[in-house]
C-alpha cells in the first residue's frame, strides 16, 4: 500500500470515453460510431474504420470525481483534472487538462489527441486529479483505478491478449526462417510485438480442418487441435515474457508494459497461487535465474497454460465424440 | 575480431529476433568470427523499395567514421553517433518501436560496430561474450536503438545539444531510458540541466537522483508542475519527407532535428530547481547527509 504524506480522496475517478474521430490527410474528420469503444472492456479500437492513413484521433472523455473533491472546506486548492495517455512501446506521454462542466461540478470533460505516428499498438489512458496541498503544487489527490486502453490498430474494442495467426507453406514461404520447421504443423514466434502463430499449410487438409465448420467429429478434432495450439502459445508467451524481464537496481523484476505484462498478470495466479502479483513475479524470477525450483515450476506453468486453453473441455468433448462414433459403428 | 561483413545489404529490412537467432553464433558473440551474410539476407523481410530512408550506405559510413574517430575511447562514440544516427535514419516513434529494423542494422549492416562498442576490451577477459541483447534486445539495450532513443528522448525540438550531454553520462542513459519518467520532455531536459550544473555527476548520484524523482513522482504529477507543448505531427512528417534530399549529416557540427516546438523554458527551469531540491535531501549511498 502506498503512503501519502497528505490527505487524499479515498475513492477513484470514473472515466468514460464519449466520442472518437479520426483526422484524415485531407484535413476532414471521420467520426467513429459507438462500436469503436467498449465501456466494459475499457478499450477504444481506432482500427474500426479500417484505414491506415489517418493522422490523429480525437477521443472525447468524461470524468466523474468522487464526492469531496470540490467541497469548499477541502484541504486543497487549484484543483485540476488531467488526462494522461502513455505508451510503453514508444515512450510517448501526452497530457491534457479537462474542463469542469460547471463551477463546483464533479463532472469534467475534454478531448485527447492520439497521433498515429506515435503509437504501434496499445496506449494507456488514465485521469489524475491534482491540487495544491500545504503549498505543494501538483499533488495527486485521486486517480482512475482502472485504465482505458487505446488500441490504434484493433478493429474491435476487446481487452486481453491479441494473437497474430498466419498460414503459410513452410517449405515454400518467402519467410525462409520457416523452412527448417517444414515438418511441424505449427510454430510460435513470441519475440515480436504480438505473439505470432504460423500454421503450416504443407500439412494436407490442416488449414481446411482449422477453418472448417463441419460439425461432428471434425469439429471436435478441430477444437482439440486449437486447444493444443493455445496451450503451446500460452506456454511460449509465458516463457518469453519471463525471459525478457527488466530488473530494478535492487534486483526486483518489473512488470513489462506490453502484452508480456498482461500474460504474466493473467498466468501468475495459477503458477504461484496465493501471492500478490509483484511477489509472485519476484519468486518466479528468482527461481528462473538463481535458486533451485525452476524445473519444479514447469508443471505449474503447463497447468496455467492448459487452463487458459480450455484443454480439458476439448479432450473430454473429443473423447465423447469418439465413443459415440464407436457405438454407432458397432450398432 | 569481427570484421566488416563482405556482403552488406544495400537496403535496411526487418529481421525478427527468432529469424536472427541462428546467426548469433558463439563465435560472433565471443568476437572470433562473423556470420556469413548471404544466408542472413534470405530471412530478412524487405521494406518498401521506393523509400530512400532505407539506404544503408549513409548509415554504414557513419559507423565507419565513429569507429575511426573514437578508436581510443569507444564509450565517447555514443554522444557523437546518437544525434547523427537519429538525423540520418529519420523515423517516427511507431517505426522506431519495431525492433526488427534495429536487429537487421546490427546483425547484417554493422556487426563489427556492435563487437567494437560492446565486445570485451583488449585488457578484459578473452572469454567474455557480447551480450546478445546488443544485437536483438530491448530498445534500451540494443546497440543502435538505445542511441536512437536517447537522441529522441533528450533532444529539445531541433536541438541535439542536450543529447550530447545526456550521452556523456553512461549511468544516465543506461538507467533513464528504461524509466518512464523521461517520457515527460520537461523532466528529460531538467535532468540534462542538472548534469550541466554539475550537481549530480557520479553513477551513484545519478541513480540516487533518478530514484528520488520517481519516488516523489508517486505523489506528484510532474505534468502539472511543468507543462509541455502539445505534440504536433507535422514538423516530424516534413523532416522525414526531406530525408530524400538531405545531404549526409555534418561530422564536426551537430545536425539539426525536426522543427518541433522546444520544451517551454519556464517548465525546464522550474523543474530543474525542484529536482535539485529533491536530490539534496535524498539519501544517496556514499554521501554524508547534509546537516
Amino acid at each position: 500500500m502506498k503512503f501519502y504524506p497528505y490527505k487524499r480522496l479515498n475513492r477513484p475517478i470514473s472515466l468514460r470515453v464519449t466520442s472518437a474521430s479520426l483526422k484524415l490527410p485531407d484535413g476532414t474528420r471521420e467520426h467513429l460510431d459507438t462500436s469503436a469503444y467498449s465501456v466494459p472492456q475499457r478499450t477504444v479500437a481506432l482500427g474500426v474504420a479500417q484505414r491506415d492513413d489517418w493522422i490523429s484521433a480525437r477521443i472525447g472523455l468524461s470524468a466523474t470525481l468522487p464526492p469531496g473533491a470540490t467541497d469548499p472546506d477541502a484541504p486543497w486548492s487549484d484543483l485540476r483534472v488531467l488526462a494522461v495517455l502513455t505508451d510503453g512501446d514508444t515512450n510517448v506521454r501526452t497530457t491534457v487538462d479537462l474542463r469542469q462542466d460547471a463551477p463546483d461540478s464533479k463532472e469534467w470533460a475534454g478531448d485527447i489527441e492520439v497521433l498515429r505516428d506515435d503509437h504501434v499498438g496499445r496506449a494507456t489512458l488514465a485521469v489524475h486529479a491534482v491540487a495544491t496541498i500545504d503549498d505543494v503544487p501538483g499533488r495527486s489527490i485521486t486517480e482512475t483505478d482502472a485504465d482505458w486502453a487505446v488500441d490504434t490498430v484493433a478493429e474491435e474494442p476487446l481487452g486481453g491478449l491479441t494473437l497474430d495467426v498466419k498460414q503459410a507453406s513452410f517449405s515454400k514461404s518467402t519467410r525462409e526462417w520457416l523452412r527448417p520447421y517444414s515438418d511441424a504443423p505449427w510454430v510460435i514466434d513470441a519475440s515480436g510485438r504480438v505473439p505470432l502463430v504460423m500454421v503450416n499449410t504443407d500439412v494436407e487438409g490442416f488449414s481446411d480442418l482449422l477453418g472448417g465448420n463441419s460439425g461432428g467429429v471434425e469439429s471436435k478434432v478441430q477444437e482439440l487441435l486449437l486447444a493444443q495450439m493455445a496451450t503451446d502459445v500460452w506456454t511460449a508467451v509465458f516463457h518469453s515474457a519471463l525471459g525478457d524481464l527488466e530488473v530494478e537496481p535492487d534486483g526486483s523484476p518489473v512488470f513489462p508494459t506490453d502484452w508480456r505484462g498482461e500474460v504474466l498478470r493473467e498466468m501468475l495466479p495459477d503458477v504461484v497461487p496465493g501471492l500478490r502479483a509483484e511477489e509472485a513475479l519476484r519468486q518466479v524470477h528468482r527461481r528462473r535465474t538463481g535458486d533451485a525450483g525452476w524445473v519444479e515450476l514447469q508443471t505449474r506453468v503447463h497447468y496455467a497454460a492448459v487452463r487458459r486453453a480450455s484443454a480439458s473441455k476439448a479432450v473430454a468433448n473429443a473423447l465423447r465424440a469418439l465413443q459415440q462414433m464407436n457405438r454407432e459403428d458397432s450398432a | 575480431m569481427i570484421e566488416k561483413p563482405h556482403h552488406i545489404p544495400a537496403r535496411l529490412g526487418l529481421l525478427s529476433a527468432t529469424a536472427a537467432d541462428p546467426f548469433l553464433t558463439e563465435d560472433l558473440l565471443k568476437g572470433v568470427q562473423g556470420h556469413a551474410g548471404i544466408d542472413l539476407a534470405k530471412v530478412v523481410e524487405p521494406l518498401p523499395e521506393e523509400d530512400p530512408r532505407w539506404d544503408v550506405e549513409p548509415l554504414r559510413d557513419l559507423v565507419d567514421d565513429a569507429m575511426y574517430q573514437f578508436k581510443e575511447n569507444r564509450t565517447e562514440a555514443d554522444g557523437w553517433l546518437a544525434p547523427r544516427l537519429h538525423a540520418t535514419l529519420r523515423l517516427t516513434r511507431r517505426e522506431a518501436a519495431d525492433r526488427r529494423i534495429w536487429t537487421h542494422l546490427a546483425l547484417a549492416v554493422a556487426p563489427d560496430y556492435v563487437a567494437w562498442r560492446h565486445g570485451p576490451a583488449p585488457a578484459q577477459d578473452r572469454n567474455m561474450r557480447i551480450n546478445p541483447a546488443r544485437f536483438k534486445g530491448a530498445a534500451d539495450r540494443q546497440c543502435f536503438s538505445r542511441l536512437w532513443w536517447a537522441a529522441e528522448m533528450f533532444r529539445n525540438g531541433e536541438d541535439y545539444g542536450p543529447v550530447v550531454t545526456a550521452c556523456s553520462n553512461q549511468d544516465l542513459i543506461h538507467n533513464a531510458l528504461r524509466m518512464d519518467l523521461i517520457d515527460h520532455r520537461p523532466t528529460a531536459q531538467a535532468l540534462v540541466r542538472i548534469l550541466e550544473r554539475g550537481v549530480a555527476s557520479t553513477g551513484r548520484e545519478i541513480n540516487g537522483l533518478l530514484v528520488a524523482i520517481s519516488t516523489a513522482g508517486a505523489t506528484l504529477v510532474y505534468d502539472a508542475l511543468a507543462p509541455d507543448e502539445p505534440r504536433d505531427p507535422e514538423p516530424l512528417r516534413a523532416w522525414i519527407e526531406e530525408a530524400e534530399s538531405a545531404p549526409p549529416v555534418p561530422r564536426h557540427t551537430l545536425p539539426v532535428g525536426p522543427d518541433e516546438e522546444r520544451v517551454p523554458e519556464a517548465s525546464v527551469a522550474a523543474l530543474a530547481d525542484y529536482l535539485v531540491g529533491l536530490f539534496e535531501t535524498a539519501p544517496i549511498r556514499g554521501r554524508t547527509p547534509q546537516p
